[in-house]
């Protein structure tokens, strides 16, 4: 195959691509939302002076630590309905895959903001608010390893970047496009978490330097 | 029997599922997309095909909608199983173990059986010549097992018909185990050219539609079965056949005559008995088992009998073997994960620390590179985009064992190496004029410690993604033993646990090893 009909297979895709790239990003907004939340939870309670609650959040937290998410994603896909019918209602509620797959995801964020929440949460009550900050750029760059896990939703049957580039290449039958396609897709995942990473790496030096002086 | 006795057919239950289908007035019905003539996309990509022919007409009869979802032979049944789909109408082999997971609707429609699809250059002349060959299949076919008994060839199971005969192609397997009606149509295919299917097909399965097991009994199975039935009285069946080009199947000219015939009253032949059920003679008679029934097994289909949990895992000598096999290939692959990692990553480190400013830059970029491409992507990038190219210019054939280690251990490396890194720039800040050697290493090594442990345990959590690429390992023979006995629940605690106990084991294994080097360092 010509490399301009390559190119011109690229351009023709890039919008199906695109959008299967936004529900990477959803799925990862979705989790990283719920795992935040709950995360933060966690650690609120690992910082309560009563000793039961501590305990409860620990024992919490190592499970979400430990439970590996494509299992945990199989087992949600597997185990929840994916369509309820309310009897008295009449209305349907359906929970899509991708719910499922967010839903695992979330678990580990929830492990990683209990973590380091906490130690965040106790450097600001110790007036060591430098320190509390640097919560948020190590909160980004997680978010950015979620954004990558999220490709293993196409294991599940989420819509999304990986799964769409087999999808076209089903679709043209065309199996020269392979290697061009799965390479498109790497680059759109190195563009959009090079620039973000740069970032939080240049907020956390920040931070560290002003401060590092004040402190 | 006379007309007056026939009408007294049991009233079928009401069926929840219909009232689903009625009240969002669309059928979600599973096709499939990649097994032409049955079932394919046009070069519009719209689906079509001879199945795709028959679910627009139960919409048409149903009054409803017709909304298809494309499933592979891999999914299908787990899709009915999960209601995200009401009815499978996709090449589904109507067999024992399959009416134990889900409800078959008769009459069949059609059948096929199994031959071998090999490339031009194979000579295995007899299905006897398979025996301890590597074979290519795709997981959930219900004849994998019987096969792997039968004529004891080691099965490489892939995720859908593409990804097979793409190894078959880059000479992974010696052939793909596939249905005869699938085959034939590859062989006309230009892109096929020389390949071959010369084996007798064995194993003649007739093809049946199934819904849920919780529908068995109503009035949805009561209606699809007459639909069948009809079909076969009016020739809608036959008419498709022709129409899509599909050699004629002797099993459905027989089994349209034998529906078409009438008894010397005029009622036709092949009629519903009084419970409910079709004339004996007109219903699938023989039923293919591979279950081997003895003491340990049938104690397991007592409790499956009595309380509904299947066990299969502990009573069936295959299930069994399959998990435990997946489970030591699933720990292989993180022993070998965890060890690559760490001197890839160390490696990175030292190199990005180098005076020689190439050997540092390129470290840096592949360090870069590698932590921002997920390892699912990059395992199919390496085994079919590079694979497919490797296999057409040079012959090699990639092992989709290896191409896992490595693409974990690129990503987690990536990760091992940032931490040691950041460690150093740390380190740096305390001893000015501090560079990475691998013999210093140990100096960073407690600052290092938190981060690279953390990676390497998330490297093992992340084995589980080699199932994609048909590796084997214990979340793809879960998904295997669920495919052919429909025991989700159990099956998924059971791996759940397995995992929550392997990364108990890991994560304690990497911390006492930390403890010991960390304990020589000091």
């Amino acid at each position: 195959m010509e490399t301009t009909e390559i190119f011109q297979h690229l351009l023709t895709w890039t919008p199906y691509l695109l959008g299967g790239f936004a529900m990477n990003i959803w799925i990862s907004i979705v989790a990283m939302v719920i795992g935040t939340g709950i995360g933060w939870a966690l650690a609120s309670l690992r910082l309560s002076s009563h000793p039961r609650r501590v305990k409860i959040s620990l024992v919490a937290t190592e499970f979400s630590r430990s439970i590996p998410t494509i299992v945990f994603q199989f087992y949600l896909a597997f185990m929840l309905p994916s369509e309820i019918l309310l009897p008295y209602f009449k209305t349907i509620i359906s929970f899509p895959v991708w719910i499922k797959a967010a839903l695992a995801l979330a678990i580990a964020v929830i492990g990683f903001t209990s973590d380091n929440l906490t130690i965040a949460m106790d450097e600001w009550k110790k007036g060591n608010h430098h320190a509390a900050f640097l919560f948020i750029p190590s909160w980004t760059s997680y978010a950015l390893i979620i954004v990558m896990a999220s490709s293993t939703a196409s294991i599940i049957g989420v819509s999304e970047l990986v799964s769409r580039c087999n999808t076209v290449i089903n679709a043209t039958g065309n199996t020269r496009l392979m290697l061009p396609i799965y390479l498109y897709a790497c680059l759109f995942f190195f563009c959009f978490c090079y620039p973000l990473t740069l970032l939080m790496k240049r907020i956390s030096r920040q931070l560290k330097l002003r401060y590092g002086m004040e402190s | 029997m006379t007309a007056a006795q026939a009408q007294t057919v049991k009233t079928p239950a009401v069926s929840e599922r219909l009232a689903l289908i009625h009240e969002r007035g669309a059928i979600i019905v599973g096709v499939k997309t990649d097994y032409p003539p049955f079932g394919m996309l046009d070069a519009n990509g719209v689906p079509e095909g001879f199945e795709h022919d028959l679910a627009a007409d139960i919409a048409k009869r149903l009054g409803v909608q017709l909304r298809k979802v494309s499933v592979t032979g891999s999914n299908r049944l787990q899709k009915l199983q999960e209601g995200v789909i009401d009815l499978v109408l996709a090449t589904t082999g109507d067999t024992a173990e399959r009416r134990q997971i889900v409800t078959m609707i008769e009459p069949n429609y059609y059948a096929s059986g199994v031959t071998l699809f090999m490339p031009p250059t194979a000579n295995i002349k007899d299905w006897a010549d398979t025996r301890g060959q590597l074979v290519c299949a795709t997981q959930g076919s219900y004849f994998n097992r019987l096969m792997q008994q039968r004529y004891l060839m080691e099965l490489q199971m892939y995720n859908n018909a593409r990804d097979a005969k793409l190894a078959v192609k880059d000479g992974r397997c010696i052939g793909y185990l596939f249905d005869n009606t699938a085959v034939i149509n590859d062989l006309a295919n230009p892109e096929w050219k020389g390949y071959k299917a010369p084996l007798p097909p064995t194993l003649n399965t007739p093809w049946a539609m199934a819904i849920s097991k919780s529908e068995k009994g109503t009035e949805f199975e009561r209606k699809l079965g007459d639909i069948v039935a009809d079909w076969h009285r009016n020739g809608f069946l036959l008419e498709r056949e022709k129409a899509w080009n599909i050699p004629p199947s002797k099993f459905l000219a027989d089994t349209s005559t034998l529906w078409k015939k009438d008894d010397a009253d005029g009622a036709a032949h092949c009629r519903r008995l009084a419970d409910g059920s079709w004339r004996t003679e007109c219903r699938n008679q023989v039923f293919l088992t591979s279950t081997d029934v003895g003491g340990l097994a049938q104690l397991g289909l007592w409790l499956n009998e009595t309380t509904g949990i299947n066990l299969t895992l502990v009573y069936d000598s295959f299930d069994r073997r399959q998990f435990f096999f997946g489970l030591l290939v699933t720990l292989a692959l993180t022993v070998l994960c965890i060890t690559c990692s760490l001197l890839l990553g160390w490696a990175g480190a030292v190199f990005a620390e180098s005076r020689t400013w190439l050997l540092s830059a390129t470290a840096r970029l592949l360090g870069t590179v590698g932590r921002m491409t997920p390892p699912l992507l990059c395992m199919y990038l390496l085994l079919f985009g590079v694979g497919a190219i490797l296999s057409e210019s040079a012959g090699i054939a990639l092992p989709a064992f290896g191409v896992v280690v490595f693409c974990l251990s690129v990503y987690t490396g990536a990760g091992v190496m940032t931490a040691l890194l950041d460690a150093a720039t740390a380190y740096r800040l305390q001893h000015g004029e501090f560079r990475l050697h691998f013999a210093n290493t140990s100096q960073i090594a407690r600052l290092a410690s938190g981060s690279v442990t953390a990676s390497l345990i998330n490297v093992s959590k992340a084995t589980m993604m080699a199932s994609a690429v048909a590796v084997p390992e214990l979340l793809s023979a879960t998904t295997s033993i669920i495919n052919e006995r429909g025991n989700v629940g159990v099956m998924m605690n059971a791996l759940l646990l397995t995992f929550l106990l392997i990364i108990f084991a890991v994560v304690r294994v990497i911390r006492q090893l930390e403890q010991k080097i960390l304990a020589r360092v000091a």
